[in-house]
């Protein structure tokens, strides 16, 4: 069956110069495979740390201390003004090359740091940096009368943020949230610059060794569209499951 | 409203559609434009590279000045990398490629790479002194630094087994060298012989043995055979009269071997006319 | 601040104040009174500065003595390269704005239009182009265009930077039609039952009543995709357009010299933050306007 389409494949090169080698090829196809897993991973890391990421800020920013919430904003404003792509290159090639280095195996003075790590650590701190302000308004949205309620309860303020707080806060900002974990798996093929074998990188290499850019670039269109319809029915099952009575249409 | 819809079917079927090229002869193109576009690499030096003045010199700019010379145009050169100055010559976005490529069956299958060949590299590594690597295959798991689109990538991948590093330019993966996210670079040994002559390479060395020696051509858009036999033409002429040795000489390279014996086999056997 | 949102029904639970609308449009989400608004100030340049210049003395410090160029020297060499290159940055941004929004509005147009297929064909390409990442359209727009194409006989140049601008308008179109629809979508649909009932045809209603109102609402998050336009217009150096990413990285081949990294790369972070944060700024201050006023 698999050696049946693969020959059509073939024969579909042959006669009409359609070269999907990701189909017909067991080396492009790993490879491929590979990278749309590694996207995957990708997304799913940073969407994990960038949540983290947002849920402490938008709880130090609610501070007391001044220069925390400073800080906390410049932090913001800083990662939300300045390009992904050069936050990356500044990061793997700038910072990455000040980091503490330990020998490896071929002897090498290597930083301690992959391109896989600070793909993940810019990535996730470009996308926290707008989770900050989404947890944040969502936060807002709690009204002061059933923070109280809650402290009269006997909460001390850590477990009003995360048991009343947080759990009302999050079901507001879901829309938004969504919306910027799109951006974030959107994003993720960035990280082609800092060679991280995800999707667009591999199919950089494969179309540069079979020069079939059409082909590729069609499919890497529809893999990123498909990935990004799946996180977006997910997120809206989730919204449903949240829902509260009464709110939302 | 319907003039609105067809007006944003209009825009979206202008940005959409397949549009015709138009086609002619390159060769009258560039003289009827009076300019030669010519795809060189900005980022491999000395081959072509910036300077302050943001003009690409290097050894291919003036071999591309040579052939605008003979045909008595204007040049203008255009920074391509490996992974797109096969595309932008397929586009017609450039007229000649003179970007260190080297001569392969499967490129030939989409360009017209030019006979003779007029320079020649082999693949090789860039790596520590100390480092382990003896022989190719003694890099099988070692994370080694390429530039994307090198044609020799899928050999060192998939036949001596290194992890591949890929970026886009050979000054990433070069800094990713320096900084030891590899333990080698893998790419062109007349690149790396360049590059180790500058002090801050001096702990490095070129250890393999350079596999796969093969010669660099000029490349116009198949089918172009007007310009491919000028190009010929060209190419005969500078290894006639020594250019390139001179270019390599001027640029502080030692001669390759390649060219000392592409001008002796030219200057014995190949007699110009009266001038 | 009156609740315009139609959809908190009255309930007898206070769980949730009214949910402003502004929070669903992700990025700009004006600030309240408690959090400290970053006001950049003259010490904030030079708190900037000195971070440069830490970097430049770590560099120095790291340089080998037998280099004969400076950080500083070599900053003021390429400087008018790298200022060049960035306001070419600005004019690709102009470009793929203005053109996105065009697209962007005939592409929302035809989302609301009551006819099943056109919505249809509008909502498919609107999400299309929304949710494919924008390297990968460029890269699209790229290799897959032609670099000149025939119109009646006029033969169009197509450079690949033009190329690129397109690439950038592309997911700028499919934005700004979530935008307009968003917009139109908060209208009350009251507005339209009368202006029907006073026999505007639905053109009237729509360029007449309809977007004028739109506007107002529309500017925030236009502003925020002009700034995230303009910081995607660095991609355009991975398929290899002369734009200050690229020369940045030819500048450092060419200088040759690791220890430059650092403070090239900040240089091109600092150029962006003072481009696009003022702008943000601006946006934030409109959508508090804007907030108080509904």
């Amino acid at each position: 069956m698999l050696a049946q389409i693969s020959q059509w494949f073939i024969w579909l090169n042959q006669t009409t110069g359609i070269n999907l080698t990701i189909v017909y090829d067991s080396y492009d196809r790993g490879r491929m495979i590979d990278g749309f897993l590694n996207t995957i991973y990708l997304s799913l890391i940073c969407l994990v740390i960038s949540v983290i990421i947002g849920v402490i800020g938008a709880w130090l920013q609610r501070s007391s201390l001044k220069w925390t919430r400073r800080l906390v904003q410049g932090y913001i404003q800083l990662f939300r003004n300045t390009p992904p792509l050069v936050q990356l290159y500044f990061f793997y090639f700038a910072i990455g090359s000040l980091m503490p280095k330990i020998e490896n195996k071929y002897g090498i003075m290597q930083p301690i740091l992959s391109n896989w790590d600070w793909a993940i650590i810019s990535l996730s701190f470009f996308a926290g940096a707008f989770n900050v302000e989404i947890f944040r308004s969502g936060i807002e949205a709690v009204p002061k009368a059933t923070v109280e309620a809650a402290e009269s309860l006997g909460f001390n303020r850590l477990q009003v943020y995360l048991y009343v707080v947080l759990p009302l806060a999050f079901r507001v900002c879901l829309p938004a949230l969504s919306n910027n974990l799109v951006n974030l798996v959107k994003t993720t093929s960035l990280a082609y610059a800092i060679a991280v074998p995800e999707m667009l990188y591999v199919a950089n290499q494969i179309w540069s060794d079979n020069l079939n850019v059409p082909e590729m670039m069609t499919f890497l269109l529809f893999a990123y569209v498909f990935l990004v319809g799946i996180l977006v029915w997910a997120m809206n099952r989730l919204e449903r499951r949240l829902q509260l009575p009464g709110y939302g249409g | 409203m319907k003039r609105i819809l067809l007006g944003s079917a209009a825009v979206l079927t202008i940005m959409f559609s397949s549009i015709a090229i138009a086609h002619a002869d390159v060769l009258s193109q560039i003289e009827k434009r009076g300019t030669l576009v010519v795809g060189v690499k900005a980022d491999y030096r000395p081959y072509g590279y910036l300077n302050p003045s943001n003009n690409i010199v290097g050894i291919e700019p003036d071999l591309a000045r040579d052939v605008a010379k003979a045909l008595g145009v204007q040049l203008k050169l255009v920074p391509v990398v490996a992974s797109n100055r096969m595309q932008f010559l397929d586009q017609g976005r450039v007229d000649l490629l003179i970007a260190t490529m080297t001569d392969t069956a499967e490129r030939r299958n989409v360009v017209d790479l030019v006979p003779p060949d007029y320079y020649a590299s082999g693949v090789n590594i860039m790596a520590r002194k100390k480092s382990p690597f003896n022989n190719w295959e003694s890099i099988k798991g070692a994370p080694v630094c390429a530039v994307q689109g090198s044609f020799f990538n899928e050999m060192v991948a998939r036949k001596y087994g290194a992890k591949l590093v890929a970026f886009k330019g050979s000054a990433e993966a070069l800094n990713a060298l320096k900084q030891g996210r590899c333990a080698a670079f893998v790419f062109d040994d007349t690149f790396i012989a360049a590059q180790l002559q500058q002090q801050q390479w001096s702990a490095y060395d070129i250890p393999l043995k350079t596999i796969d020696s093969k010669p660099w051509g000029v490349a116009v858009k198949k089918g172009e055979t007007r310009f491919a036999r000028f190009m010929s033409g060209m190419v005969v002429h500078w290894h006639v009269d020594g250019e390139i040795i001179k270019l390599q000489k001027k640029y502080g390279l030692t001669p390759i071997a390649y060219s000392v014996r592409m001008h002796k086999f030219f200057d014995d056997n190949f007699v110009p006319s009266a001038n | 601040m009156k609740s315009r949102n139609s959809v908190a029904k009255p309930t007898d639970l206070p769980v949730l104040m009214p949910i402003a609308e502004r929070l669903t449009r992700g990025r700009g989400i004006g600030l309240s009174y408690d959090i400290p608004r970053l006001q950049l100030r003259a010490w904030h340049g030079l708190f900037l500065l000195g971070v440069l210049v830490f970097f430049s003395a770590s560099a120095w410090a790291q340089q080998s003595p037998d280099h004969p160029a400076t950080l500083a020297q070599a900053f003021i060499r390429w400087m008018p390269l790298l200022l060049k290159a960035f306001v070419f940055n600005i004019v690709m941004s102009f470009l793929a704005m203005s053109l996105g929004t065009i697209a962007g509005v005939g592409l929302g147009v035809m989302q609301l239009s009551p006819t099943r297929p056109t919505h249809a064909v509008g909502w498919f390409v609107t999400q299309f182009f929304r949710n494919a990442p924008w390297l990968v359209l460029l890269f699209f727009c790229m290799f897959l265009l032609p670099f000149r194409f025939s119109v009646f006989g006029v033969t169009v140049p197509f450079p690949d930077w033009i190329k690129a601008t397109l690439g950038l308008a592309l997911p700028v179109m499919a934005n700004v039609a979530e935008i307009m629809r968003g917009a139109v979508a908060s209208i009350p649909s009251g507005q339209w039952e009368a202006a029907h009932s006073l026999a505007f045809s639905r053109r009237q209603i729509m360029f007449g009543i309809i977007l004028p109102q739109c506007i107002r609402r529309m500017l925030p998050p236009w502003m925020n995709l002009y700034a995230i336009l303009t910081m995607a217009t660095v991609l355009a150096s991975i398929v290899g357009v002369s734009e200050v990413m690229t020369q940045t990285q030819r500048v450092l081949s060419a200088e040759n010299r690791p220890e430059f990294i650092v403070p090239f790369y900040a240089f091109v972070l600092l150029l962006f933050f003072v481009y696009c944060y003022p702008i943000a700024r601006y946006t934030q201050k409109l959508e508090l306007r804007y907030a108080v006023r509904d």
